[in-house]
């Protein structure tokens, strides 16, 4: 049975990606800030497959010892999902300075220094799979989200790379780009905006966190084997 | 058997498994110290994998415990770095 680390995992869309793996028979090691009593439950109900651990990843520092550990406790790693970020909004001209910091280390730092340890166990098999969630934000940009939209198009950069660094030992690097959905991270948007997202897109509804869950099981499977320094975008058409 | 001389083996067992894992083969007729890595016959993404192959046989990576980025130029050198930083050692 493959296992898969998921960051991010605790609510929202990790949580839904963890689901979905799970019922297509796979191992999930989720990481996250705070446990919540829904992923709790999961766990309940797949006690022998989903696994966590508590971690903030501001702490660049122990992602390496975070790693060995998950290799040491879990075992061979198949697949990275790196969903973990956070979502400040404001105007760059009054954004805190600790804010920005923030943003790049956790949605940026975080997820690159993670891979770099994760990848080895791949590497040394010679076979793996690594998403990277990015957002519409990176290529469409969004008021008040310049930060955000930068880290998100880091990332994006970061995938094309290193599908080519990565590719001669089988590993696949992807992206997910999903428009708005309707999760924690979006719950400051309200009414009008949502309406308005809502209306951009050709279907008239919001992609929901269970169609992108669906995009990151396809590319964790063999039909998914020669996709690889792509982003699958899922916002029910609002880009296109 | 010494400390160092395990760490030796070791690297040189690894490094001949990295190359099989890369479908390389050695370029120089053995791995003697005077060895530069850049001809030794293992490119860029064989030594990261010579290096994750080691974290997890030796149980440390002397590359990511340095505060400033050091890279060999030999394979004298590259030995020397796990041998001096060894946490048995």
């Amino acid at each position: 049975m493959d296992l898969v680390v998921v960051t991010g995992a605790f609510k929202g869309l990790g949580f839904a990606i963890c689901k979905h793996l799970l019922k297509n028979g796979y191992s999930v090691v989720g990481i996250g800030r705070t446990l919540t009593s829904e992923y709790q439950e999961l766990q309940e109900q797949y006690q022998d497959y989903l696994f966590h651990e508590v971690f903030d990843f501001n702490n660049i520092e122990d992602i390496k010892a975070l790693s060995k550990k998950i290799t040491s406790k879990y075992g061979v790693i198949y697949g990275l999902v790196n969903n973990a970020a956070l979502g400040h909004d404001g105007v760059l001209a009054t954004m805190h300075e600790s804010q920005i910091e923030e943003l790049i280390r956790v949605n940026v730092q975080a997820p690159i220094v993670l891979t770099k340890y994760i990848s080895r166990s791949m590497l040394i098999r010679q076979r793996g799979r690594i998403i990277n969630i990015s957002s519409v934000i990176a290529t469409t940009g969004y008021n008040g989200l310049s930060v955000y939209g930068a880290t998100k198009s880091a990332l994006s950069g970061f995938t094309r790379s290193l599908a080519r660094e990565l590719g001669r030992a089988n590993i696949t690097v992807n992206t997910v780009a999903p428009g708005f959905m309707d999760t924690s991270m979006t719950s400051s948007l309200k009414g009008e905006k949502l309406d308005s997202i809502r209306r951009r897109s050709p279907l008239n509804r919001m992609a929901t966190v269970d169609d992108v869950a669906n995009s990151v099981g396809f590319l964790l499977t063999p039909a998914a084997d020669n996709i690889t320094g792509s982003t699958i975008t899922i916002d029910a058409g609002s880009t296109a | 058997m010494t400390e160092r001389t395990n760490i030796r083996e070791s690297i040189t067992k690894s490094f001949h498994d990295a190359l099989e894992r890369t479908d390389s083969k050695l370029l120089v007729d053995n791995l003697s110290d005077d060895i530069v890595l850049l001809q030794s016959g293992l490119d860029s993404l064989g030594f990261a994998i010579l290096v994750a192959i080691l974290d997890e046989e030796l149980g440390f990576d002397p590359f990511a415990m340095m505060d400033e980025p050091v890279y060999p130029v030999t394979f004298g050198e590259f030995v020397s770095i796990y041998e001096k930083i060894s946490p048995t050692e």
